[in-house]
């Protein structure tokens, strides 16, 4: 086994899938920082990603996780190469102290500060996750599989707090399911965790379903973008 | 507050990083469309890199290709990776009615070029329009059952000078998702508040238009381009009705071959009278180019004033319009055209359904033959050029991932015993493919 490079950290997980919604790209201009531009699938809508892993070995031990993202446009350096997608977490979810300071502390990542309850019930073909809080609903997502395929993917992250604007590759490893067949949906709750979003507006349908199983999450070192 | 900015990352990993594949050969268009930098040529590198080291061989070199012929049910073009001619099949070309090389058609254009020389030479609003201009929206006209008609350069210009024209900042458009990107830019022209409701889903346009305030103008197509279905038209005019919205049509696909008359999908449901504007274009089922808008002579009035993209462009050529003003007329004088359009669909959608063949829910004389592994469509496009028949491959992000396909347009100037051919073609391919 290698051993990773300095500043990279891995994050095995058994599951992480992904709903892509489409959302007013006002309501998503009102999310992101002013040196971030959403990306548009159609005009004048933007897209929300939801994304829930199941971590089973990392850093901090065994822990889920909520992501609320929206997708930007990705930076490019000259020479450069585009990553697969480029997006802005602005809020997750977990279900343990020690992964939501880890990530805070490590990533400069949005968190909601507290714990939620995440469960996953996977079938063949599809998964629904139930995320709640307090007894609440926060969310309950069902997605679909399509073909599987192993694949590596880069991605770009975007993070922004008080501290300043950083960027980070995640790279994506494993056998990966993805599909534009609308046979998805999405609940999204009246509760705290969903207070950025315009809930009404949000597409109950999600146009993309990306579903990855046993696989890897690697983080690249952070670049810190703006100072202040 | 002073910030300083830094460069974003431009050194390779460390050469024993975990694996970081870009995967560029599985990139397409919709990853080039986005990206942030200093400098606006910083894209044309990566975009360069992905179209020569990647795109262009693995098969986008099927799309540019240059035919020699008119788009005639056999053609000659050029290959687009070795450069070689090819004598090919043609079930790819618009020319629904066979109506671009029909020989009336090409001595009215021949007539035109001798009395007013190739080009308008004008805006239409100033010297630009001429005698064959005010004929051709005449004959449309009366054509379609209207007050009046508009011509505009091409097909494009009309929904973008119609709709910027028209709608304001503040008014709403709501939108089929698939509706052309003509439409979608005069909506992002206008400033209009825009909404899409899922494809042909009256349902979703219901929720769409709930509580929206104002001036509202709903758009549907006639045939949708890369589907080849129809507008669930009744549903959706009376769902505009009710939440008191004007309701828009584009028969760019459907002109002229649906309907009693040729008058388009309004036509054939026998709603001609409850559309408020009726759009199409002269490239499909009459084989030249331009586009027109029908309806009430006040809207054509206004839209006089104000379809910038008509106001601000040189009118379109006298000899494409006095051609298709001849191709107009004869599609009139000669329905047995479009009973033999649909006989040839019927044959061929009968060739496809014995052999299996998936074309999804096209209904039309557009019909997409599904492959759905959207790996694979360049290959069997190569293929299928290579055993002699032309077809485009359709590929994300012009439809959906895994929704790749071929699109078939049928013509009334194909014969069945052409059409056998194509499919015994595109069968055999297919079978070799393992598509079916």
């Amino acid at each position: 086994m290698s051993v990773l490079p300095e500043g990279f950290v891995q994050y095995h997980f058994r599951t992480a899938i992904g709903g892509f919604f489409e959302i007013p790209t006002a309501n998503a201009i009102r999310i992101l920082p002013p040196h971030l531009q959403p990306v548009e699938p159609h005009h004048g809508q933007s897209v929300l990603s939801v994304m829930a892993f199941d971590f089973h070995d990392s850093l901090v031990g065994a822990y889920g996780e909520l992501i609320y993202s929206v997708h930007v446009a990705p930076r490019l350096a000259p020479g450069g190469r585009l990553p697969r997608a480029a997006f802005y977490p602005f809020l997750l979810g977990t279900t343990t102290k020690a992964s939501r300071e880890h990530a805070i502390e490590r990533w400069h990542l949005p968190h909601f500060m507290d714990d939620i309850a995440l469960t996953f019930d996977r079938g063949p073909h599809d998964i629904r996750i139930n995320a709640a809080h307090g007894g609440k609903p926060i969310v309950d997502m069902h997605l679909t599989d399509h073909s599987w395929e192993n694949v590596s993917h880069n991605y770009q992250c975007h993070m922004h707090d008080a501290a300043g604007s950083y960027q980070s590759t995640i790279v994506m490893e494993g056998p990966f399911s993805e599909s534009e067949d609308e046979r998805g949906s999405i609940v999204v709750h009246d509760h705290a965790f969903n207070a950025a979003l315009d809930r009404g507006e949000i597409n109950t349908t999600p146009f993309r379903e990306m579903w990855l199983k046993d696989g890897l999450q690697t983080f690249h070192p952070l670049q810190l973008l703006v100072a202040p | 507050m002073a910030h300083q900015t830094l460069p974003p990352e431009s050194t390779p990993p460390p050469p024993d990083a975990p694996a970081s594949n870009g995967a560029m050969s599985e990139y397409d268009y919709s990853n080039f469309f986005y990206s942030s930098s200093d400098d606006l040529f910083t894209i044309f590198g990566a975009y360069d890199d992905w179209w020569y080291g990647h795109a262009r061989e693995k098969g986008y070199y099927l799309f540019y290709q240059a035919m020699s012929t008119a788009p005639k049910p056999r053609i000659e073009l050029e290959e687009g990776l070795h450069h070689e001619k090819r004598a090919l099949l043609n079930l790819a070309s618009y020319n629904y009615l066979g109506l671009s090389y029909h020989p009336e058609v090409i001595a009215a254009a021949k007539g035109a070029v001798d009395q007013y020389g190739l080009g308008a030479a004008g805006s239409p609003t100033l010297s630009g329009t001429m005698d064959v201009h005010v004929q051709l929206e005449q004959a449309l006209a009366r054509h379609m059952g209207k007050e009046a008609a508009m011509v505009f350069p091409t097909g494009y210009s009309t929904n973008v000078g119609l709709i910027s024209g028209l709608v304001r900042p503040g008014d709403t458009i709501i939108m089929d998702q698939n509706v052309h990107a003509s439409i979608v830019d005069g909506a992002i022209l206008s400033k209009a508040n825009t909404r899409f409701f899922r494809h042909n889903r009256p349902d979703e346009l219901d929720r769409k238009l709930r509580d929206v305030k104002g001036k509202k103008l709903v758009i549907v197509e006639g045939v949708y381009s890369m589907d080849g279905d129809v507008a669930l038209l009744p549903e959706m005019v009376a769902i505009a009705k009710k939440h008191g919205a004007r309701i828009m049509i584009d028969e760019a696909h459907s002109g002229f071959v649906y309907g009693p008359t040729g008058r388009g999908v309004a036509e054939h449901f026998g709603l001609d009278d409850q559309i408020d504007i009726h759009v199409g274009t002269f490239s499909k089922a009459l084989g030249g180019m331009g586009g027109y808008v029908a309806g009430s002579k006040s809207l054509i009035n206004y839209l006089m004033g104000f379809a910038r993209s008509r106001v601000f462009s040189c009118a379109l050529s006298p000899v494409v319009t006095a051609g298709v003003l001849k191709a107009l007329e004869i599609s009139e004088r000669e329905p047995q055209l479009r009973e033999r359009l649909w006989a040839n669909v019927a044959h061929l959608r009968k060739r496809f359904a014995d052999a299996g063949v998936d074309v999804a829910e096209s209904t039309s004389q557009i019909i997409p033959v599904m492959i759905r592994k959207d790996p694979r469509v360049f290959a069997i496009g190569e293929a299928l050029l290579n055993a002699g028949l032309y077809l485009q491959p359709i590929i994300y992000p012009a439809v959906a991932k895994h929704k790749s396909r071929f699109r078939i347009s049928v013509s009334s100037v194909h014969t069945p015993e052409l059409l056998d051919s194509a499919a015994d073609i595109l069968i055999d391919v297919l079978q070799r493919e393992k598509i079916l």
